[in-house]
């Protein structure tokens, strides 16, 4: 089943407490996904330990209906 | 066949390494296709490893990596991410730094102290 971007920022939000989560969808087909997430948690973590916090949040769907994302995180200011 | 041992192996045989779908000159996926030009750009010599060449590959790198999706740039043996943290890292400046500090100094900065 196809995922929505409110779908994906609420799994997302729910996995990284606090996290500040966009999604847009890059197709319209909710294959290709943009996904920024601003969170405190990333503090003092590598982007690879941030991007893998957000996969880890979408889990199966990442290898399943999700066929690319685009991730983009910070730490908020 | 491929393993995660010789997934190693090459990322320790060879400095910088991407995997990536398809070949240099004839990537199969945008994602693939912006990493090799991000790594054209760095202007350093990366050997690359298409992941079509074997089916094996894929999960033998996804094993070994624990990252989901490819390309995977490796420089120091160490996974240093896919197309959108290599483009934000050339654009600001990281990679150049890290690929330019040489195979002498392939400790990651403070993660873990």
């Amino acid at each position: 089943m196809l995922l929505t971007t409110s779908e994906i920022q609420k799994l997302i939000e729910e996995s990284i407490p606090g996290a500040s989560v966009e999604v847009a969808d890059l197709t319209g087909t909710s294959d290709h996904f943009d996904i920024r997430v601003s969170s405190a948690a990333f503090a003092g973590k590598s982007r690879i330990e941030q991007h893998k916090m957000v996969q880890a949040a979408l889990g199966e769907h990442l290898t399943t209906t999700i066929h690319a994302v685009q991730i983009k995180t910070q730490v908020p200011e | 066949m491929w393993t995660p041992e010789n997934i190693k192996k090459t990322v320790t045989d060879n400095r910088i390494v991407l995997f990536v779908k398809g070949t240099k000159e004839q990537p199969m996926c945008g994602f693939s296709h912006r990493a090799i030009q991000v790594m054209n750009m760095v202007g350093e010599p990366f050997e690359v490893v298409n992941i079509f060449d074997d089916p094996a590959i894929r999960p033998a790198l996804i094993e070994f990596s624990n990252w989901p999706t490819t390309p995977q740039l490796f420089v120091d043996g160490e996974l240093i991410g896919g197309s959108d943290i290599v483009l934000e890292m050339y654009e600001s400046g990281e990679l150049q730094t890290k690929i330019a500090a040489g195979s002498g100094a392939d400790s990651a900065p403070g993660n873990d102290s």
